[in-house]
């Protein structure tokens, strides 16, 4: 177990999504080749980016342990969406520069303020990020009473997402990059120790507490350019619809092979599992169910969870019989 | 030595019992504050009317959390509560208008609710450190399939339109009665579950289970006690209680509707914190999440009586969540857990 720490090699926990991926897209081919269109791979581009970067946010959150799943991502990238269009657009700062150090900001102090209350006050995590989604949730809706607003000028065209090279792959792309500087680094092994055994890792001499303050900074950092491609893609404010990317982000991130429990996890599985939830969404709408659409997608993503769940233990329990 | 031994474990359970009392003395506390401000803040805040709608709104809040409850108490947490009370919503009224009789129907719901709750405890078992996600993903299922089954043949999907029996609506509407009394009998039916559960719970081997199981996996399984069995029959009563509450609420809104749930996600959890179960396991009880059930209820109904939006009382009850549980159920610090 200790071998593969430190190890660039593929994680097996990547096996269930990149066969499911690999299916999903073989799919995809047949029913609707639409996808694999300039057109059709820059808009999926642009409406799968949020779930992408939300996921990418839970993922070293929930690599630090404790069972500490973000149920607040969600209202957080509304919340950043809404001041971002309702405070700072409105008063008049719209310049590029200013619109993003607002939103990495926005993001990572909330996380930072989470990390802080979660060590110092001592609270289980899931407490204090389901607290966070009732409060920001409320804050949203007191920030902006209703959709409205128009995003900056410049933003406009990004949501067009008729070519596939677009601003919001770049951000997405510089997320991803972000998270392999971040494997380089000493950092990253204190977070899969500290997720993996706290009090190992704590005996070890890891600074558990640091670890999880970047943890939670990372996240908030990747929660803000999540808003930054919310905003890009509705070119507006919502205060409600960016409560409802938690539980997606949830299931993406276990579609992605993650271990809610800690230590395992990683930004290739996570994007893999936020494409393989907007491909099966895709793949559902090509099928003509009519008025009942939502409801074979909402039961289709449960089936696809509990599966690859499922799974995942008879690979993990393989794994400890060797 | 050995008396040495008894006594420190002698502390250590008077320290748990202590802990659960402060944690049920601060609940009575908070709710006497919560109706003194009211009275004084909200005109008519003490009326039998308005007294009827805070029990009536938490008996069904009530009853969803009573699973949740047990499952924090071995450490789990069920979020499928909310889509089997949205699901049992619109499956009630469709089996209704394909002419089962009314008394049938409630079994039935209440039974597949139960089976849902039992899959999603016996596929979650091997999972302990994801049954959160386990429950997310059953309940996803069960309303996707659900919705599907009552939209076949319906133009209105998510939304189903049948006669309402008129002694489910006597039972759950605001204006029921028991017999003659102004008290919708819901009430009555959450005070028998209540005082059955917490009985059941100090008495029986299956209720001194959950909290064995929840305190020590290995000390309860050194007991003969078989942690499968208690894990899958709590996760089997969530969804029985889910499903019951989830027609109950059809006899309240008159109508099934599918989002009717959806509040329970969190609001169920919140309940079971603010009572004082620790979702860690092993300590707390039905008894500490009724009070917990009343003070949500009670704070909700003085919010709306200042005149707070519906956003503000999220936020507010959100506030108030971690300063609660830190004054009961700090974790220790990692360097006196080693």
């Amino acid at each position: 177990m200790s071998q593969r720490f430190g190890f660039p090699t593929l994680d097996r926990s990547l096996t269930v999504p990149l066969v499911l991926f690999a299916v999903l897209l073989v799919a995809a081919a047949l029913l609707s080749p639409r996808l694999f269109t300039a057109t059709g791979m820059g808009g999926a581009i642009i409406v799968a980016a949020p779930l992408i970067l939300t996921t990418l946010a839970l993922t070293p959150i929930v690599m630090a342990g404790r069972g500490s799943v973000d149920l607040s991502v969600g209202p957080l990238m509304g919340f950043v969406n809404v001041t971002l269009i309702g405070w700072l657009s409105a008063s008049g700062y719209t310049s590029p520069l200013a619109v993003i150090c607002w939103v990495v900001t926005v993001g990572a102090l909330y996380q930072l303020l989470q990390a802080l209350i979660i060590i110092y006050v001592r609270v289980a995590p899931i407490i204090v990020t389901l607290s966070s989604f009732l409060v920001l949730s409320g804050l949203n809706l007191m920030v902006m009473s209703r959709p409205g607003g128009v995003a900056p000028e410049w933003m406009m065209t990004w949501g067009a997402g008729t070519t596939i090279v677009s601003p919001v792959l770049i951000i997405v792309l510089a997320a991803l990059a972000l998270w392999a500087v971040m494997r380089r680094t000493t950092f990253y092994s204190h977070l899969r120790m500290t997720g993996a055994d706290e009090r190992m890792a704590y005996t070890s001499g890891v600074k558990v507490d640091t670890v999880r303050i970047c943890a939670h900074l990372l996240g908030g950092v990747f929660v803000g350019l999540a808003a930054l491609s919310y905003t890009a893609l509705i070119s507006s404010g919502d205060p409600t619809q960016g409560s409802s990317y938690t539980l997606q982000a949830v299931t993406a991130l276990v579609l992605g092979g993650a271990n809610l429990a800690g230590g395992r996890g990683g930004a290739l599985g996570s994007t893999l599992g936020a494409l393989n939830m907007f491909l099966i969404s895709y793949l559902l709408s090509a099928f003509s169910f009519g008025s009942v659409t939502g409801f074979v997608t909402q039961m289709a993503f449960g089936l696809i969870l509990v599966a690859s769940l499922l799974v995942n233990v008879f690979m993990t329990a393989r794994r400890t019989a060797f | 030595m050995t008396s040495l031994a008894t006594e420190q474990t002698m502390s250590k359970i008077t320290g748990r019992s202590v802990k659960l009392q402060r944690s049920i003395v601060i609940g009575f506390t908070l709710l006497a504050a919560l109706l003194v401000l009211g009275t004084i803040l909200v005109p008519g805040f003490i009326s039998p009317r308005n007294a009827r709608s805070i029990l009536l709104l938490a008996a069904f809040l009530g009853l969803a959390s009573l699973g949740q409850t047990l499952c924090a108490m071995v450490g789990a947490l069920d979020l499928s509560i909310p889509y089997v009370i949205g699901g049992a919503n619109i499956l009630f009224p469709s089996l209704l208008v394909t002419g089962m009789p009314a008394w049938l129907a409630v079994i039935v719901v209440v039974l597949l609710g139960a089976a849902i709750g039992l899959a999603n405890g016996f596929l979650s078992f091997r999972l302990q450190g994801q049954a959160l996600i386990m429950s997310l993903g059953v309940g996803f299922a069960f309303v996707g399939a659900v919705q599907l089954y009552t939209s076949i043949g319906s133009v209105y999907g998510g939304t189903v339109f049948a006669p309402v029996p008129d002694w489910l609506r006597n039972i759950a509407a605001f204006n029921g009665k028991t017999f003659g009394l102004p008290l919708p009998p819901v009430v009555l039916v959450w005070l028998l579950v209540t005082l059955v559960t917490i009985w059941a719970l100090y008495n029986t081997w299956f209720g001194r289970s959950i909290y064995a199981v929840g305190g020590s996996r290995t000390a309860a399984a050194r007991l003969g006690i078989s942690e499968t069995k208690v894990w899958t029959s709590i996760h089997g009563i969530s969804g029985a209680m889910s499903a019951l509450t989830g027609v109950l609420l059809l006899g309240f809104s008159g109508g099934g509707f599918v989002g009717v749930g959806d509040p329970y996600l969190f609001t169920t959890v919140a309940a079971v914190v603010i009572g004082g179960t620790s979702l860690l396991g092993g300590a707390g009880g039905y008894g500490a999440t009724v009070l917990g059930v009343l003070v949500l209820t009670v704070l909700t109904s003085l919010l709306v009586g200042l005149g707070l939006s519906f956003a503000a009382q999220q936020a507010i009850v959100g506030l108030l969540i971690v300063p609660m549980v830190a004054v009961y159920a700090r974790t220790p610090h990692i360097r006196n857990q080693i």
